[in-house]
């Protein structure tokens, strides 16, 4: 069993907040050898000085602990955004530039016009191009922020806040491993879709509120194919549940953890995938495609026949806000698969390492979350660059004929494969 | 000093849902009752959280915020024959 690089958040949040207060404590200490009457707030800051008037420890004062859930949840947020959103969003380029058969963005370090060695000799633009993305956030950021005529200017600012925020929440539920989360919730995955459930109010609102048909019409088809696909999405979690027991996201991975069968010297885990709920699988991801409005199911922004869908209006870091939250909502529903049929965390054993009596993973969790997350993604980005975009009454005929019948049948094989023994429940 | 929190969320949190649901009645554009009744929703969602019934708010957050007021929605688009505001054809005299 791998360990976790993060054993608890919340404890290393804790030392990174301890650590913050002795610092601002010792320039408090500073000012108030200027400004006596300070003497008594920067005692109050100072453990040794607690100790000795036989106070609650720092680390047990309430203010200290709401500052150690706010960085814990800042921890998380810029881990969510400030790393796998750009990698994600750079992975994309990067791939369907190769499936296009040319290099795509090639931006290299080199280009930055701060960048002190010899830059004549360096070449520009060959390069990697990670910074490309971060370049486009900056130009976003400088432009002007338009709101149209007639618009309802209310409603159009606050559809954008509603998205980012309700994306924000999956996070809030969503482990990364077995100690790299913030909150370890019993009802998890109901958390995670109830977040989930909220961006159609906010899609229908800006469709709305920009006062354009064509925004108007992709909100309208946007909030309809949410809708539809979130229901097949949630039948297929309680077929689940059949096996589990438990919609509470550690526990779930848990039970995968164990070995299914031996073939010789590999072990096939026990994995949902391999269990009767295949198909299950195969409803749950083309669900969660449409769910993350991906090419195949791009009806909302269809280029050809809506300019740019609901997001046609928004200018600037708000266009930036609506259109890069898909790669977050992306990365969450890959997650989501990977916590429920792909064994989440889960890996192979290799040693940890003692480096001072603390044990070290040598691959931890993380590392395994985030491979299985980033290839789900990938396979999403291949799909969604191969096929073509299916018409709506096509898109509304897989949702309600064949993807809903299917998810029932899942709940039956589910509760058959349980009811006569065919799957052990972990 | 002992500060009852409880009884302060919930005063805020049912102020809260007493304004938005006013707003939902005395607001003249559907669309924008329609966002009040979606945030009335999720305060009582709240209060049921701070009752410790988190199972209950996590079903008023997923069926009544998610799909009642998108439903609404559609009803107010599907039924008005004009929804958006259009600019006069002509100049006014």
């Amino acid at each position: 069993m791998s360990a976790p690089l993060v054993p608890n958040l919340f404890n290393v949040c804790e030392v990174l907040t301890l650590a913050i207060v002795w610092i601002v404590d010792q320039i408090l200490y500073g000012l108030a050898s200027v400004i006596p009457p300070l003497t008594g707030l920067a005692q109050w800051f100072d453990p040794a000085y607690r100790d000795r008037l036989l106070l609650t420890p720092l680390a047990a004062e309430p203010l200290i602990i709401v500052i150690t859930w706010l960085i814990a949840v800042t921890v998380i947020v810029i881990w969510a955004t400030l790393f796998n959103l750009l990698t994600m969003m750079w992975v994309e380029r990067k791939f369907y530039s190769r499936l296009q058969d040319r290099y795509g963005i090639m931006i290299s370090i080199w280009s930055l016009p701060f960048w002190p060695f010899n830059r004549t000799r360096r070449p520009t633009h060959r390069g990697t191009g990670y910074l490309q993305n971060i370049a486009d956030g900056v130009k976003l950021l400088q432009k002007e922020n338009i709101t149209p005529r007639n618009a309802d200017s209310a409603m159009f600012h606050i559809s954008p806040v509603l998205i980012a925020s309700s994306t924000l929440m999956i996070f809030a539920a969503l482990p990364w491993s077995s100690g790299f989360y913030v909150a370890n919730l019993d009802l998890g995955i109901l958390f995670i879709f109830a977040a989930f459930s909220l961006a159609p109010l906010g899609i229908l609102i800006s469709g709305w509120s920009a006062n354009n048909k064509y925004t108007l019409v992709g909100g309208l088809r946007a909030a309809a194919m949410l809708m539809a696909y979130a229901i097949p999405m949630i039948l297929c979690v309680i077929a689940l549940v059949f096996y589990t027991g438990s919609l509470n996201p550690l526990t779930i991975v848990r039970q995968q953890e164990r070995t299914l069968v031996s073939l010789g010297p590999i072990g096939i885990p026990a994995w949902y995938i391999f269990s009767p709920q295949i198909l299950g699988f195969i409803v749950f991801s083309v669900s969660m495609m449409a769910e993350m409005e991906r090419v195949p199911f791009d009806i909302p922004e269809a280029e050809g026949e809506l300019v740019e869908g609901w997001t046609t209006e928004y200018s600037g870091m708000r266009f930036g806000l609506v259109f890069g939250f898909k790669w977050l909502r992306m990365i969450a529903g890959a997650a989501l698969i990977t916590i429920l049929y792909l064994g989440g965390w889960s890996g192979p054993v290799f040693t940890t390492l003692y480096v001072g009596g603390v044990p070290v993973p040598i691959v931890p969790e993380e590392a395994w979350f985030l491979l299985k997350v980033y290839l789900v993604s990938v396979v999403f980005i291949w799909i969604s660059w191969s096929v073509p975009r299916v018409r709506i009454d096509q898109i509304l005929n897989i949702g309600w004929r064949k993807l809903i019948p299917y998810s029932l049948a899942t709940i039956l094989i589910a509760a058959g494969s349980i009811a006569w023994g065919v799957w052990a429940v972990g | 000093m002992d500060v009852d929190w409880e009884l302060i969320a919930f005063l805020i949190l049912s102020a809260f849902e007493v304004i938005g649901s006013i707003l939902v009645v005395v607001n003249k554009r559907m669309v924008r009752a329609a966002f009040w009744l979606a945030m009335t929703l999720v305060t009582i969602g709240v209060i049921y959280l701070l009752f410790l019934s988190e199972f209950v708010f996590l079903i008023q957050i997923l069926v009544y915020a998610g799909a009642v007021p998108v439903l609404f929605v559609f009803g107010i688009m599907l039924t008005r024959r004009k929804i958006m505001d259009e600019p006069p054809t002509e100049a006014a005299p």
